[in-house]
């Protein structure tokens, strides 16, 4: 893996896992993390991070797990 | 006597100077000027009822934006059954009142004065640069003036020196009437009280400051005093270079989000002056230094109005006609398209272009292309606003109009300056805060409105950068748990499930003050009697600025911001709300217009089948559903090569955005990067195309300013490049197989009139025929909206939203202990591509750091000197400046010159909702600078 790729997912980890610990109503929140990706993020993004949550689970927090499930 | 004519009120022209300011009242009466018959509101000055049916009294110290003051017995006249010769300037009409304005006593009384004030006047008018254009000259004329019976011999001030310390204009006192127009414009109209009069009887004179030059004193050089001038005393150097102006165009100002109208007076081709219009909406006649004044950079020589090309960044450019310079950008990213996908191009789209310029291109990046990975400068600075607004309220804009704040009982500003950001405005607020109103400001600094002449915040909370969440819900818990809540309107207008479960979330212990205080830096009680006074006022109105939105949590704290609002009833009528103070002229209009990856015009999800199809058909192409990327997702896949070519309108990212090694390497991972802008900026150097862009005085459309306010922008001279900015995009398209044939701006906005419900009654004639309008504008609102979600929200219900605190990952530590936060600075402009460019740079050379004098102290750092300031992204130098405008901890600094770097030391930390970059909080160190300092 590149050091430009490792930059591109570590964003994408740490916007993932900071939507997770932002997201106000704190009721359902792997659902309204997947509502937001889906307003937000592109494709391309939710794949890449669908990847990372395989290759290296632990580095998303476990509602950003719940949200790829629906994703 | 006139007997016959009668008063329309629809004829008066209030463009021309009515003398006093009108007056507000149910009550109206009917007084006699010269015979006719005039019904005007209770309060109103005799010399403005005479003014509204033509009938102008002579005056000197009386103009419509300043009190009447009286002074100099010009506008004497005689009425019925009243004694003596009353000044019509502070005589309010009463009912019956009848007034002559022309008798022979009169006419000898009026030439009198005027021969006293002309035997103290240079008798030079062929060679005054106000020859033409001097209302003391028109007086002279107007009262019959043909001798002077004391001669001039007499002690005078004919040898007063001229002070032309000021870059913009000159101060000749020898041609003073010491009419204290100008005292009074600085302080009613600009609230900044530099001006006086020193001296008594025959020595009195007008006084910047403690008799210093302009220069030196507290003037801000917002030219209200020398459009108030009524000689040639205070006088614009660039009408005394060129002369009289000839000819005027009005036009929007291409400066802050207040978006103040002017009027451009010129010579042939050539702009003399700018003259902010007192009809224009958002400033009625005020202005700042930089719309006043900093207009040059537009025909500064450092602009580039040739296309030009270069196969690489390594090659020097060559300049090219459009024709070779748009095929060869349309191959480049065709080429891009057909080896690496559509998905690999994108643009960006600017703030500073008009509605009609950014609307072309993002259609061209969504039809032509073939992708949604369009977004705009707003990413970096009101994108929370966008998202917070549209999840309380139901749309992503402002809730007021200015004026509003002529009502408000209470201003809460919350990280804004609008005194040096929003000057126009800020001093709109002065005036209110003078009246009386409350003020609470939440901001690390103390800005000018916490303490400056007749205006203290008796509420000022110095939170440490990035807790503004935690201020605002300790804040709402003060009001939830005293009861202070708005129980009807909240019943009324909201969604109450949402409530109940907010009201539940705040008013948990540890939203409390206390709680909360620690983290805040603001103590208990002082938030507690801010909290009060804010909910028990009367009218609140929240204002804001970039550091609300540029923090980890922006979009929470906008909406924080609503719930406030929604709990404390302030919403839906005049002089409440909540309201973004846009950074830049266009930013509300380039979000309106599409921007987003994620949405169509008019804040429509691009997964809208129903909106998707209506843009299909009128657009001839398949419109893709899924959002595209926003600026740092682009920049991100530039690094990892899937993201390849884009256009950026008037944009320099690589000194605006955060982490500048970041945008660097992936502007430079690129094939092809095409800017379009006046000069060839920081980005331009990692560019392979150019295509040269238009001031805001060739352009032809609309700005939309922070209260969602429309305003033409007329050519004012001739593009410099030959080509509108629009047209040039439309080239770019066609050339990439989308033409987009349109003949004119006014085409382009009636397309996005069809496309827009908001917009869809907007139009260059009704704009021509109103002067603005506030969107909505439809045929609900044929006329627009000044205030929002009067009857009900735009989403229907208000949806409260629960705002816990999240604590931003960037903290101060032992290596970087402190906390830095940027801004800006009133004579400079963003990244300073204009004001760099002007002779604001008189007073802001370079960007200094502000540093509190224990931090300074504990450091060995003196004031003037080179420090060096790290932050785990990087390192730059400036001089200190040891300020108590700030809180020990915290170290401020502005953004306006690139060899500052000032987001050389900026991280990649972001809005969680919008990536709108945290700006306003870095850790750093502080080291005095070592060895030699350029």
């Amino acid at each position: 893996m590149s050091t430009a790729m490792d930059y591109q997912q570590r964003h994408l980890v740490k916007m993932a896992n900071q939507i997770a610990g932002n997201i106000p109503v704190r009721a359902d929140v792997p659902e309204r993390i997947c509502a937001h990706m889906r307003q937000f993020w592109t494709p391309v993004m939710q794949k890449s991070l669908r990847q990372i949550a395989a290759e290296t689970p632990d580095s998303l927090c476990l509602e950003v797990h719940a949200a790829l499930e629906n994703l | 006597m006139n007997m016959v004519q009668q008063f329309d009120p629809a004829q008066v022209d209030y463009s021309q100077d009515l003398g006093t300011p009108g007056a507000e009242s149910d009550v109206m009466v009917t007084v006699h000027i010269d015979g006719m018959p005039v019904s005007v509101p209770e309060g109103t000055s005799v010399m403005r009822a005479a003014a509204m049916v033509g009938a102008n009294i002579p005056k000197l110290c009386a103009t419509d934006n300043l009190n009447a003051f009286g002074s100099c017995r010009l506008c004497l006249v005689e009425i019925e059954g009243r004694p003596g010769t009353p000044a019509s300037c502070t005589t309010p009409c009463a009912e019956g009142m009848s007034v002559h304005t022309q008798t022979s006593r009169l006419d000898k009384l009026r030439k009198g004065v005027m021969e006293l004030y002309i035997s103290d006047h240079p008798l030079d008018c062929l060679t005054c640069p106000a020859n033409g254009d001097c209302e003391l000259q028109d007086m002279a004329g107007a009262v019959g003036l043909r001798d002077v019976r004391y001669g001039m011999e007499g002690e005078n001030h004919l040898d007063r020196g001229k002070d032309e310390s000021n870059p913009y204009f000159t101060f000749d006192s020898s041609k003073c009437i010491v009419c204290s127009r100008c005292v009074r414009a600085c302080s009613e109209v600009q609230g900044t009280f530099a001006l006086t009069i020193a001296g008594r009887g025959f020595g009195s004179q007008v006084s910047p400051s403690e008799q210093q030059p302009f220069l030196d004193s507290e003037c801000v050089s917002c030219g209200a005093c020398v459009q108030a001038c009524p000689t040639a005393t205070l006088q614009e150097k660039s009408v005394i270079d060129l002369g009289v102006p000839s000819r005027k165009v009005k036009t929007t100002c291409a400066y802050c989000g207040v978006g103040c109208s002017f009027t451009a007076e010129l010579r042939g081709d050539e702009v003399v002056r700018m003259v902010p219009d007192k009809q224009g909406g958002a400033n009625e006649g005020h202005s700042c230094v930089k719309g006043r004044f900093a207009w040059g950079y537009a025909q500064h020589q450092d602009r580039v109005t040739t296309p030009m090309i270069r196969d690489s960044v390594e090659d020097e450019w060559r300049p090219v006609e459009w024709d070779e310079a748009i095929s060869f950008a349309a191959d480049r990213l065709n080429a891009i398209k057909a080896a690496h996908g559509v998905d690999a191009i994108g643009g960006i789209t600017s703030s500073r272009c008009t509605n009609e310029e950014v609307y072309v291109v993002q259609k061209m990046v969504r039809a032509a292309f073939g992708t949604n990975n369009v977004d705009t400068c707003a990413r970096v600075c009101h994108s929370p606003t966008g998202y917070g607004l549209k999840q309380t309220f139901g749309t992503s804009a402002g809730t007021q109009d200015f004026a509003s704040v002529e009502h408000t009982d209470v201003m809460m500003v919350i990280g804004a300056n609008p005194t040096d950001a929003h000057p126009v405005f800020g001093s709109r607020m002065k005036r209110r805060l003078r009246e009386g109103a409350d003020l609470i400001v939440i901001d690390p600094r103390s800005i000018d409105l916490v303490r400056s002449p007749h205006i203290h915040a008796e509420h000022h909370l110095p939170l440490m950068p990035g807790t503004n969440v935690a201020v605002l819900n300790a804040i709402s818990h003060v009001i939830a748990t005293e009861g202070l809540i708005e129980e009807a309107f909240v019943a009324e207008r909201c969604d109450m499930t949402s409530f109940k479960a907010w009201e539940s979330f705040i008013r948990l212990p540890e939203n409390s003050p206390e709680a909360l205080a620690e983290i805040t830096g603001v103590a208990a009680e002082s938030l507690r009697a801010a909290a009060r006074a804010f909910a028990t006022a009367g009218n609140g109105a929240i204002y804001y600025g970039l550091g609300v939105t540029e923090h980890s949590q922006g979009s929470t704290m906008v909406m924080a911001m609503a719930n406030l609002a929604m709990a404390t009833g302030n919403i839906g009528r005049v002089g409440v709300g909540v309201n973004p103070l846009r950074g830049q002229n266009n930013v509300q209009g380039a979000c309106d217009m599409g921007s987003f990856p994620h949405e169509f015009v008019g804040y429509r999800h691009v997964s809208d089948d129903t909106v998707r199809e209506q843009f299909s058909t009128i657009w001839g192409v398949n419109l893709r559903d899924d959002p595209g990327m926003r600026i740092p997702n682009m920049l991100d896949s530039a690094l990892s090569g899937s993201f390849r070519g884009i256009y950026i309108q008037g944009e320099d990212i690589a000194q605006s955005d955060p982490s500048t090694q970041h945008v660097a390497a992936a502007l430079t991972a690129m094939d092809c990067v095409i800017v379009q802008d006046l000069f060839l900026n920081e980005t331009a150097k990692f560019a392979h195309v150019f295509l040269p862009g238009t001031s805001f005085l060739e352009k032809d459309g609309t700005f939309t300013n922070a209260e969602r306010r429309i305003n033409r922008v007329r050519p004012v001279m001739s593009s410099r490049t030959g080509f509108s900015e629009w047209e040039a995009t439309c080239a770019l398209s066609e050339a990439m197989g989308y033409p987009m044939p349109y003949e004119s701006a006014a085409e382009i906005m009636d397309e996005i009139a069809e496309l827009t419900p908001t917009f869809a009654g907007v139009s260059f004639d009704l704009l021509d025929r109103l002067g603005s309008v506030q969107w909505p504008c439809n045929d609900q609102a044929p006329t627009g909206t000044p205030i929002m979600h009067k009857d009900r929200f735009v989403r229907g219900e208000g949806q409260f939203v629960t705002t816990p605190y999240v604590p931003t990952d960037e903290r101060s530590t032992r290596k970087f202990p402190l906390l830095l936060t940027t801004g800006r600075i009133l004579s400079q402009y963003n990244v300073g591509a204009q004001t760099r460019r002007t002779d604001n740079v008189i007073w802001h050379g370079e960007d200094v750091l502000d540093i509190h004098e224990a931090d300074a102290e504990a450091r060995g750092v003196k004031d003037g000197e080179w420090v060096e300031i790290a932050s785990r992204a990087g390192e730059t130098r400036m001089r200190a400046r040891i300020s108590d405008d700030i809180p020990a901890g915290v170290v401020y600094t502005t953004f306006h010159h690139p060899i500052s770097g000032t987001n050389v030391i900026t991280t990649d930390n972001s809005d969680w909702a919008t990536n709108c970059p945290e700006y306003k909080v870095t850790a750093v160190e502080i080291r005095p600078a070592s060895g030699q300092v350029a």
